[in-house]
C-alpha cells in the first residue's frame, strides 16, 4: 500500500508552523479567494463539501457537508464554529500533529468554514495537556490577526470573522460535542440532551457547527482542489486521505497518512514494520478505544474505510489503531480500558455513572482470581443496560470494546475463574 | 394539535407537550421519574422515564424531555422499557446504602416505591459499596447524606431556577460525583428546606424533623399555612395530637410546590401544650361556657359603646357567625386585627395572618388610628389588642386559645382553637378562598369557635358547612372563587 500526503504534506517542512512558510507554500490563498467570493457562494461551498464525501474525522463519521447544511439560514442570532481539539480517545494522537506542525492549515480551515456557515467566531477548543499545541496555535492565531486575516470587515469582505483559542481543564467528556459547548460556556461540562441539535441551538443557544481538527484542516484542500479531486481519493463510499494513529506492539508506531480503503494488515506489516519482537498478532482495536476489537483473520481481510470495517462489525472511529500481540492478557487490557471510562464518566446519567465503575469492580475481581462464571453474563447485562440509555455515547463507547472482547476472548476470562473448568456457575464468591 | 397513541390509546396534545406530560395529564399514566420535577423543569439525567417510540427498542427516549410528535406510537411498558427501568433501578441501588430502617425518607420515598414497582427484588452486586460524605451539614436546617443521593440534581436546580442562586453544586465526576456546598458556606436561602421535599431519596433531610417520627405512624391533613396572607397549601403532619411538620402541597395558583422555611417551621407555634385555655372563666374563676356566654350577653346589653375586634387568623365562617351575633346584639363596630413580618418578592407577604382579605370582604375594618371611647370590647381570636382601646373600658371579653397578660383584666375568658384545629375558609392575598381543615384536635373544653357565636345567637346551625355555604354566597364573585388545590 502507498502512504499519501495531503494533511501531513507540510509536517516535515522546516519552521512549518510560521505564517511565512505557510504563505510561501500557498497558504491562505484559498481563504482570500473565498473572502472575495471567488470560490462561489456559501451554498456552493457547502455543496462542494457535500460532494467531496468528507466525513467527520472525530469518530462518528457524519457527512461534514450535510452537517453544515443543518444551520438554519434566517435566524437573528450569531452563529459559531467550534473546532474540537480535545483529542482524548485512547489510541488517538493525530490532531496533535496538525496543531503542532501545521496550525495555519487549521486556522485557514476555520476562516473558510466560518465564512461558509455564516459564523462570526470560530473557537478552537484544545485539551489542557496539549501544552505545545496550545502555544503553537495561539502564536499562529496572533500571526493571522497581525496579517489582517481575521477581525471585523476582514479583507474588506464585509464579514466579521474571529478565531480564538479555548483550553479545557482535561476531561475526556469535553470531547463530546455538547459537553464541549458547556465547557466553553463555563458551566459544568455535562453532555446535553439532543434534540435540539447544536446546528440549531448550540453555543450560547445559537446555531453552532462542531467539527474535528482534522476535518477542518481538510477544508482548504477541498475548496482549493475541488470536490471531485477529493472524492477520487481512496474508497468511493468513504473517500479522502486520513491520518491513522498506530500504537501498541508494532515495531514503528506513529501517525501515518493514507487514503481510505487500504488493507489494515499491509499498514501494520509494510509501514509499521510488523509486530514487535516477532510476536504474533492477537487483535486490533481499529478506531480508538471505543470501537469493537478485530481478530487476526479479520485484520487480514479488513479494508480501512467505513463500509469495509462495518462488514466486520466495527468502526473507524477516530482512526486510533491499537495493535495487541499474543502476550497481552485481554482481561487486563479490557480492565485498563474500563478504568478509563469509569474515571472519565461525567456522572450525569445513572447507567454510566453507576455502570462503568461496577464493570471495573467485576473485572478486577476476575483478574484477582475471584470471578464467577455468572460474572461474564453479568458484564454483558450491565453493558446491555448502559448501551443506548444515556445522554451521550460515552457509555456506548465503553460497552462496545467490553462486549466484543468478552465475546471474542471469553476463554481468557474463563481461564481466570477458579473452578470454571468443572462448570461450576457460582464459585469463589467475593 | 398533535395526535399520537400512548399504549395504544389515542390522545391529542398541544405542540411542545412532552410524552411524560401527555401520559400523565391525558391518560393518567404515571411514568416513573426522579430528576424531572414540574416546578423545576427537565434535566434528563436519571433515565428511568425511558419509553419506546415508534418501536425503536434499541434507543429508548426519555419521556420527560421528548416532545410528542404527530402520529407517534409510544409504549410506556414494552418489554424493552420494562427491562430498561429494571436496569436503571439496579444501577441506582447498587451503591445506595439501603438503610431504609434508619432513613427518614422511608415510607415516602420514590426510590422505595419504584424499587417495589420496577426493580428486581434482589441484588447482583457483590462488590464493596462506594463511600461518600455523610451527615454533611448544608445549614442549620438541612442535612446531606451523599451515599443515599442519586444525583438527580433537583436540589441544585431548585436553587438555580426557582431561587436564582447557587449555594450547592455537583463536585467531582463519574461515580465519585456528589453534591457539595459552595465556597460561601452554609445555605442561607430562606426557602432552602424545599430541597428536602423535592429530594426523591433520603439524601436531604430536615434537621428539624429527622429522627422524630416514622411517617406511617403520623396523621396528615391537607390544609393551609397560617403564617402569612399567601396561604401556601400544606400537608400538616401530626403524631398523637402534636404537630411535627408542615410540607408544601402543590397548588399552581398559590405556591406551586414551595413554602418559606419560617412558615414551614411555624407548626411549633400551634403546639400549645399546658398553655392551652380549656373551658371558660368569669372574673378569673373557672366557669361553664354557657354561664360565660350568658355573662357576655349581659355585659354587652344593647350593644351601645361595644366593639368587636376579631383576629384575621379566624376563618370566614367564624367571622360570619361573630358578625351575625354582633348585629343581633346591636354591636355595629367590627374591627379586624393585624400582624406583620418581613415579606419578600417570592411567596412571603408582609401581612402575617392568613385571612385579612376574608375579614375585609365580610365587612370588618381596621382599627382606626383615633378609636372612639368604648364601654366594652369583645376580642375574638389570636390578636394583639392596641393599648389605646383598653383605656376606660367597663369590660373586656377575650376569646382565644391561650391566656395572655390581658387575661387578668378580662371579665369573661372563652376558649379558642388554633388555626391548625379549625375547619373553614381563608381568603388569601390574591382573593382566593381556600379550604382550611383541622390537622389536630384540641381536646376537651375547646369547642369550635363558631359555635360560641351560634349559641349566643340561639341558632341551630348543625355544622360549619352551613356557614361555609353562607360564606360562599356572601363573598361571591371573583373574590369568592374556591379553587380546590391538588393533592
Amino acid at each position: 500500500m502507498k502512504l499519501s500526503s495531503v494533511i501531513s504534506a507540510r509536517f516535515d517542512t522546516p519552521d512549518s508552523q510560521s505564517i511565512e512558510t505557510y504563505r510561501k507554500d500557498g497558504g491562505y490563498e484559498t481563504y482570500l479567494q473565498v473572502l472575495k467570493g471567488e470560490k462561489g457562494s456559501p451554498d456552493d461551498i457547502v455543496a462542494a463539501i457535500k460532494a467531496s464525501g468528507l466525513r467527520g474525522r472525530g469518530g462518528a463519521g457524519f457527512s461534514t457537508g450535510m452537517k453544515w447544511s443543518f444551520v438554519p439560514k434566517n435566524v437573528d442570532k450569531p452563529k459559531y464554529l467550534c473546532v474540537n481539539g480535545d483529542e482524548s480517545e485512547p489510541g488517538t494522537f493525530k490532531d496533535r500533529q496538525i496543531l503542532e506542525f501545521d496550525p495555519h492549515a487549521l486556522i485557514e480551515g476555520v476562516g473558510i468554514t466560518c465564512w461558509t456557515i455564516g459564523a462570526e467566531r470560530g473557537y478552537i477548543y484544545l485539551r489542557c495537556e496539549f501544552k505545545k499545541g496550545i502555544a503553537t496555535v495561539q502564536k499562529a492565531i496572533d500571526e493571522a490577526y497581525a496579517a489582517g486575516l481575521f477581525g471585523e470587515d476582514v479583507q474588506g469582505s464585509g464579514r466579521t470573522i474571529h478565531v480564538s483559542l479555548t483550553v479545557g481543564a482535561g476531561a475526556y467528556i469535553c470531547g463530546e460535542e455538547t459537553s464541549l459547548l458547556n465547557s466553553i460556556e463555563g458551566v459544568r461540562p455535562y453532555p446535553r440532551n439532543k434534540p435540539p441539535f447544536p446546528a440549531v441551538e448550540g453555543l450560547f443557544g445559537c446555531p453552532t457547527i462542531i467539527n474535528n481538527v482534522e476535518t477542518i484542516t481538510n477544508i482548504p484542500h477541498i475548496v482549493k482542489r475541488g470536490a471531485e479531486w477529493y472524492a477520487g481519493l481512496g474508497c468511493k463510499d468513504d473517500p479522502g486521505s486520513r491520518l491513522w494513529c498506530v500504537s501498541g506492539h508494532v515495531k514503528r508506531p506513529g501517525v501515518y497518512e493514507a487514503e481510505t480503503g487500504f488493507r489494515l494488515q499491509e499498514l501494520i506489516d509494510e509501514h509499521c514494520g510488523g509486530m514487535r519482537g516477532g510476536k504474533k498478532l492477537k487483535c486490533v482495536i481499529p478506531g480508538g478505544s471505543s470501537s469493537k476489537v478485530l481478530l487476526p483473520d479479520e485484520v487480514a481481510q479488513v479494508t480501512m474505510d467505513t463500509p469495509g470495517i462495518r462488514k466486520f462489525g466495527s468502526s473507524l472511529g477516530s482512526a486510533g489503531i491499537i495493535v495487541l500481540d499474543e502476550d497481552t492478557c485481554m482481561v487486563d487490557a479490557v480492565l485498563n480500558l474500563m478504568k478509563f471510562y469509569a474515571h472519565e464518566s461525567c456522572g450525569q446519567c445513572t447507567p454510566c455513572r453507576e455502570g462503568t465503575p461496577w464493570v471495573v469492580q467485576v473485572l478486577q475481581r476476575i483478574r484477582d482470581g475471584k470471578g464467577r462464571l455468572v460474572d461474564l453474563e453479568l458484564l454483558d447485562d450491565i453493558a446491555k443496560n448502559m448501551e443506548g440509555r444515556t445522554v451521550c455515547a460515552l457509555a456506548d463507547g465503553a460497552c462496545w470494546p467490553l462486549t466484543s472482547i468478552l465475546k471474542k476472548f471469553r476463554h481468557e476470562f474463563v481461564a481466570k475463574i477458579p473452578g470454571a473448568e468443572k462448570g461450576a456457575r457460582e464459585v469463589a464468591t467475593a | 394539535m398533535i395526535t399520537l397513541t400512548i399504549d395504544g390509546r389515542q390522545v391529542e396534545v398541544a405542540p411542545g407537550t412532552t410524552i411524560l406530560e401527555a401520559a400523565r395529564d391525558q391518560l393518567g399514566i404515571e411514568i416513573p421519574h426522579y430528576c424531572y420535577h414540574r416546578d423545576i423543569g427537565i434535566d434528563g439525567n436519571c433515565r428511568i422515564c425511558l419509553v419506546e417510540v415508534n418501536g425503536n427498542s434499541a434507543k429508548l427516549a426519555i419521556s420527560c424531555k421528548q416532545p410528542c410528535g404527530d402520529k407517534m406510537d409510544v409504549q410506556t411498558a414494552s418489554p424493552a422499557v420494562v427491562a430498561a427501568r429494571k436496569g436503571v433501578m439496579e444501577f441506582l441501588l447498587i451503591n445506595h446504602p439501603l438503610d431504609c430502617t434508619i432513613c427518614d425518607q422511608a415510607g415516602e420515598c420514590p426510590l422505595q416505591e419504584y424499587s417495589y414497582e420496577y426493580g428486581s427484588g434482589d441484588s447482583r452486586f457483590v462488590e464493596r459499596k462506594r463511600n461518600k460524605p455523610k451527615h454533611v451539614e448544608f445549614s442549620d436546617k438541612v442535612m446531606f447524606d451523599g451515599e443515599r443521593c442519586i444525583l438527580c440534581t433537583r436540589c441544585t436546580r431548585f436553587f438555580e431556577t426557582v431561587r436564582e442562586c447557587r449555594p450547592i453544586g455537583v463536585e467531582n465526576m463519574g461515580g465519585k460525583s456528589t453534591i457539595t456546598l459552595g465556597p460561601n458556606g452554609p445555605i442561607a436561602d430562606p426557602y432552602q428546606m424545599n430541597i428536602v421535599d423535592i429530594c426523591p431519596v433520603g439524601a436531604l433531610t430536615s434537621r428539624d424533623f429527622r429522627f422524630k417520627q416514622r411517617v406511617w405512624f403520623m396523621d396528615f391533613a391537607d390544609t393551609v399555612c397560617a403564617g402569612c396572607a399567601r396561604g401556601c397549601n400544606i400537608t400538616a403532619g401530626a403524631y398523637q395530637g402534636k404537630l411535627l411538620r408542615f410540607v408544601p402541597r402543590r397548588n399552581p395558583e398559590v405556591n406551586k410546590s414551595w413554602m418559606c422555611d419560617d412558615g414551614r417551621l411555624s407548626y411549633k407555634d400551634h403546639n400549645l401544650g399546658d398553655a392551652r385555655l380549656r373551658g371558660a372563666k368569669i372574673a378569673g374563676e373557672p366557669a361553664s361556657i354557657d354561664d360565660a356566654l350568658a355573662k357576655l350577653a349581659e355585659l354587652v346589653g344593647d350593644g351601645q359603646g361595644v366593639a368587636v375586634l376579631a383576629s384575621t387568623k379566624d376563618t370566614c365562617e367564624e367571622l360570619l357567625a361573630l358578625k351575625t351575633w354582633a348585629a343581633s346584639a346591636g354591636v355595629t363596630t367590627l374591627w379586624h386585627g393585624a400582624a406583620t413580618w418581613s415579606g419578600d418578592d417570592f411567596l412571603r407577604c408582609e401581612d402575617a395572618t392568613p385571612n385579612t382579605a376574608g375579614a375585609k370582604a365580610l365587612g370588618y375594618e381596621p382599627v382606626p388610628a383615633q378609636a372612639p371611647a368604648l364601654r366594652g370590647l369583645v376580642v375574638a381570636g389570636d390578636v394583639d389588642v392596641p393599648p389605646a382601646l383598653l383605656a376606660g373600658l367597663d369590660f373586656l371579653v377575650l376569646q382565644r386559645a391561650t391566656e395572655t397578660e390581658l387575661s387578668a383584666g378580662a371579665v369573661v375568658l372563652l376558649p379558642g382553637r388554633t388555626p391548625l384545629e379549625k375547619k373553614g375558609t381563608w381568603v388569601n392575598v390574591d382573593g382566593l378562598a381556600q379550604d382550611v381543615r383541622p390537622a389536630v384536635e384540641p381536646g376537651p373544653g375547646v369547642p369550635e369557635d363558631w359555635t360560641l357565636w351560634r349559641d349566643l345567637l340561639g341558632e341551630s346551625w348543625p355544622s360549619v358547612k352551613s356557614l361555609t355555604l353562607r360564606v360562599r354566597a356572601e363573598l361571591g364573585g371573583a373574590d369568592g372563587r374556591l379553587v380546590a388545590s391538588e393533592s
